[in-house]
């Protein structure tokens, strides 16, 4: 399967987001490699996605998993070759599915060659590639991001004598982007997986590439200028290529982001997720509305990207102090599930297994406005391991089958690069794919029929979308319409059962069409629209006129 | 459980899309839609600030429902309080709004009773119910009212006030000596325009078969407030602040306010007369916040017109007040009542029997009940004439003496309102 002449693709995508480390190891040694990644694309093509999302594959220390980067033009060695990236790649688009891999543009590690020649001496000409100074008093008030382990975002370099600036970890200094060097060399690198073939970058840290004195060093019109000036080349050189923003902020910060439709193309909606999570512990639609309400229009050539769970944790920055405190209580009763300000927990144990909360997050991810992110292990409702530090919990290996190492390598056990789930719930023996692969009743089955059924509407990609706000506040309805297609999503977020009446009337003499089992309900007649929803239970109507 | 029957199909619609609350406020009001909608805004901002986690209804219940003219907007319409992330605060859940409005005449109890129904159908947890006029101008009250019934079980909470020692008369010389000392609890504020309950104490007043009833109509509080003290509810009071003025500095007629309260308190007097006649003395209830507060600001009063009245409410209703009173109760009164308006003092110990007389006469049903209550319209007159001039110089802790030796005159002379009580009266004409 050829990929689809589209420059707006990333709008019907339907994004797997894996780590190479975690996905399937081919040589034995533990760790996953591109080698058994491109062995298991069929699984990802039979899954019904279409983009696969790569976490850090670079050569690199391993402080910060992979986003402090040694060296931006290669693999690191336990995940395989340059060679092995290559085949990959051509595999992944010879079925289909587009590639998009992670740029860090406001850091590297401090391995990195650039900053050790930068610390090397003042006058070495890469001195002026990250940001010195003479004291730690410089941007002050900026906010620290990793409260957990940072006291301040200097640190003193003791071979050069002076502190360099870091808004992540003390091992990932910031590069100095007043400095035009250091724009043509990211571009330079960017212009090597562009040639080779890669269809997008994650732009990691968007938010804080310039730092001026006497801002939050955030969100700066220079920051917005490089990202434009990125856009620009990649418009007049590789069209139909994407970048995606990381910026976790609110949806009026990040609407600067899309520009006029000249900066990014896709950006993630960060306080749309811990809502979700929010209306279905509290059984009220409030949330999902009001945060939706704030969200500003954005450019016809953009679009937000949506999720439940990645690879760090559910992140409660985007939240009030009355919600985040909610959201740990419910979420996070054992504190050894917080970190920073977030929850580093998997979807399947935050939802206590529940199959049909599951189901209705899912629904809820797939059919709002958005292109939807599925974080690998998720579509089997794989479990976590709070115990293993960091947010190494949500990030063990892939549990392909219920044999040795779930199938993920041959290695020894012992030297796997974390150890398996392998408690009686969520264990690799009773969650893996293979097994549910065999019933029509899986999660997995379930969500290939979710995905294939999203994948059949563009109106669920591209679509506008009406909230119909019934007097049951337990029921989120909407409207999805492009053109002439149009579909009615209600969902019940309520442990119980509900009778919603629905507002109608402009779609008077429509069928509602049920679009999972094509059954049809009665028509739109001119009261309000009774609908029973059992427990978590949602629809999806496709509404024709006949 | 509710009577469904006595529910509209557009409040159970309402209800049916509220689900499960923990709490609910009721507003009850006559003819005020649009001070209703005002006062429920405050009441929505209170709750959000106070409840953050509840799940929580506000019911609007609105006798005789007049909307403004300019206005085609309920106050159920539309999405209740939307917050502002960037300005951080808020309730996590919506607080849903329910309306429930009805044609005819004003009826308290009509209205309480569909807020107990809503209630229980709801399982509120807790329930308050306030006045619009309050709501507006001390929407803390509501949370106030609140928490006492749904975090400490308390099932009958009772508001206490911060008044001048002129202001709530009828409350402190009759309706609170008198409760206390019959019923032996110190609620110090029965009738008032706000309290809360319990989910425990709603259903079990809902299922009362007292609808039908007048003083339950007119005064549903004081006899949810009672019922609660008779069938060992718990019950507390808990401080509230300044009661403010009514909204247009208008007072309610005389007649009316004594026909509903005393009247009523009457009426709960026989149907709680197993209840009051075997409890001796009074006990305090658990108080949240200070204990009620009193100041004693000089006031301007106009006194003269009262003692008038009351001299001649005497001698004109002399042949009613004969059938009520006793020869001698009724010739003390006569006799005070020729005093120069100087000399003129109403004795507690006379004024107490005189109210005891007048309760068991209402029992005996020696008069028409309703031209009995009325008859003591110049006698109250009388002791609050006689009350502004005795105490116009006393400070705030004067006052609150004279009040519990009221108090003890009341629970001193109990056992002869029981014997008048039990006795056989022969009916005069």
């Amino acid at each position: 399967m050829a990929l689809q002449e589209d420059n707006l693709w990333y709008k019907d995508a339907i994004i797997y987001q894996l780590h190479v480390r975690t996905f399937c190891d081919s040589n034995g040694d533990g760790i996953g490699d591109f080698v058994g990644l491109t062995q298991r694309l069929d699984y990802l093509q039979e899954l019904g996605t279409n983009t696969i999302w790569l976490l850090p594959f670079y050569p690199s220390p391993l402080r910060d998993d992979g986003y402090d980067i040694a060296d931006y033009t290669t693999v690191h060695p336990s995940y395989g070759t340059l060679d092995d990236f290559k085949a990959f790649l051509t595999a992944a688009h010879n079925r289909g599915l587009r590639v998009i891999i992670e740029m860090v543009m406001n850091h590297t590690s401090d391995q990195h060659p650039w900053f050790q020649e930068a610390r090397s001496s003042r006058d070495n000409p890469k001195r002026d590639w990250y940001v010195w100074s003479d004291t730690d008093t410089k941007y002050q008030g900026v906010r620290i991001i990793f409260i957990d382990t940072e006291l301040s975002n200097w640190t003193w370099d003791p071979v050069s004598k002076s502190y360099y600036w870091h808004r992540f970890f003390s091992h990932q200094p910031d590069l100095n982007f007043d400095n035009p060097h250091v724009f043509e060399a990211m571009w330079e690198i960017m212009k090597f997986w562009l040639d080779m073939g890669v269809d997008g970058f994650r732009l990691d840290a968007v938010p804080y590439l310039v730092e001026r004195e006497g801002t939050s060093c955030e969100n700066l019109p220079e920051t917005h200028a490089i990202i434009k000036q990125v856009r620009k080349r990649l418009d007049e050189f590789y069209p139909g290529r994407m970048l995606l923003a990381e910026a976790n902020q609110w949806p009026a910060d990040v609407r600067a982001y899309f520009g006029d439709g000249d900066e990014f193309h896709t950006a993630f909606h960060f306080p749309l997720m811990p809502r979700m999570f929010m209306a279905v512990k509290l059984e009220d639609r409030k949330p999902i509305i009001e945060i939706l309400d704030q969200t500003p229009s954005i450019p016809e050539n953009c679009q937000w990207c949506i999720f439940l769970r990645n690879h760090d944790e559910l992140t409660l920055e985007m939240v009030t102090d009355i919600e985040r405190d909610y959201m740990y209580d419910e979420y996070a009763t054992d504190k050894t599930m917080r970190i920073n300000l977030g929850i580093r927990r998997r979807l399947a144990p935050m939802m206590e297994n529940d199959r049909r909360r599951i189901e209705l997050l899912n629904g809820l991810l797939m059919s709002m406005p958005g292109t939807p992110i599925i974080y690998y292990g998720d579509e089997i409702g794989m479990g976590d391991n709070i115990y293993l530090g960091d947010r190494n919990g949500v990030r063990t290996p892939m549990q392909w089958n219920g044999g040795t190492n779930a199938g993920f390598s041959f290695a020894d056990p012992e030297r796997l690069y974390s150890p398996l789930i392998s408690n009686s719930v969520y264990g690799y023996q009773v969650v893996n794919v293979d097994s549910q692969r065999r019933f029509s009743h899986s999660l997995l089955s379930w969500m290939k029929a979710l995905i294939k059924t999203r994948n059949s509407y563009r109106v669920f990609s591209r679509g506008t979308m009406e909230f119909l706000r019934p007097s049951n506040h337990r029921v989120l309805a909407y409207i999805r319409e492009l053109g002439n297609e149009k579909i009615l999503v209600v969902n019940n977020l309520a442990s119980s059962a509900q009778a919603v009446e629905l507002d109608v009337q402009q779609y008077k003499g429509y069928i509602p069409i049920e679009m999972f089992g094509r059954n049809l309900f009665p028509r739109f007649g001119d009261l309000p629209y009774l609908l029973t929803l059992g427990p978590y239970q949602f629809y999806w109507f496709r509404l024709r006129r006949i | 459980m509710a009577d469904e029957t006595f529910l509209s199909d557009d409040l159970l619609r309402q209800l049916m899309s509220v689900g499960e609350v923990d709490l609910l406020v009721g507003i009850l009001s006559h003819r005020s839609a649009n001070t209703m909608r005002r006062a429920a805004h405050y009441i929505e901002k209170s709750l959000q600030q106070n409840f953050v986690r509840q799940r929580m209804a506000v019911i609007s219940v609105d006798g005789g429902a007049v909307e403004d003219p300019g206005s085609d907007e309920r106050y159920g319409d539309g999405e209740p309080g939307n917050n502002s992330y960037s300005k951080g605060l808020s309730t996590l859940r919506t607080i849903h709004r329910i309306t429930a409005a009805f044609n005819g005449a004003p009826s308290p109890g009509l209205a309480l009773r569909t807020i107990l129904s809503s209630s229980d159908l709801l399982r509120a947890k807790a329930c308050a119910v306030v006045s619009p006029a309050t709501s507006s101008t001390s929407p803390e009250w509501v949370a106030n009212l609140l928490r006492p019934a749904f975090r400490d079980n308390f099932d009958f909470v009772a508001p206490l006030y911060s008044r001048h020692k002129f202001q709530g008369l009828l409350a402190r010389n009759l309706l609170y000596p008198m409760t206390r000392a019959l019923f032996g609890r110190r609620i110090r504020e029965l009738y008032s325009d706000e309290w809360a309950f319990s989910n425990r104490l709603g259903g079990f007043c809902l299922n009362e078969d007292v609808w039908h009833e007048e003083p339950v109509r007119s005064r549903p509080e004081a006899w949810m407030g009672i019922s609660a003290l008779t069938s060992d509810f718990r019950c507390c009071q808990v401080y509230l602040g300044e009661k403010p003025p009514p909204p247009d500095g208008a007072g309610p007629d005389l007649v009316e306010v004594l026909r509903q309260t005393v009247g009523s308190l009457f009426w709960l007097l026989e149907t709680h007369q197993q209840a009051w006649m075997e409890r001796k003395g009074s006990e305090p209830l658990p108080t949240f916040g200070p204990d009620h507060a009193v100041t004693a600001e000089p006031m301007e009063l106009n006194r003269i017109r009262m003692f008038e009245l009351f001299q001649t409410g005497v001698k004109e209703l002399g042949p009613i007040l004969q059938s009520i009173l006793s020869p001698e109760t009724l010739s003390s009164i006569q006799g005070i009542a020729t005093l120069d308006q100087n000399l003129f003092r109403f004795p507690q110990e006379l004024w107490v029997t005189m109210l005891y007389e007048f309760a068991a006469s209402y029992h005996h049903s020696v008069i028409n009940r309703d031209h009995l209550v009325q008859a003591l319209v110049p006698l109250y007159r009388g002791k609050i004439y006689s009350f502004l001039t005795e105490f116009s110089e006393a400070s705030a802790a004067d006052m609150e003496a004279v009040s519990e030796n009221l108090c003890l005159e009341f629970e001193r002379q109990k056992p002869y309102l029981t014997e008048k009580w039990k006795a056989g009266v022969e009916v005069k004409t």
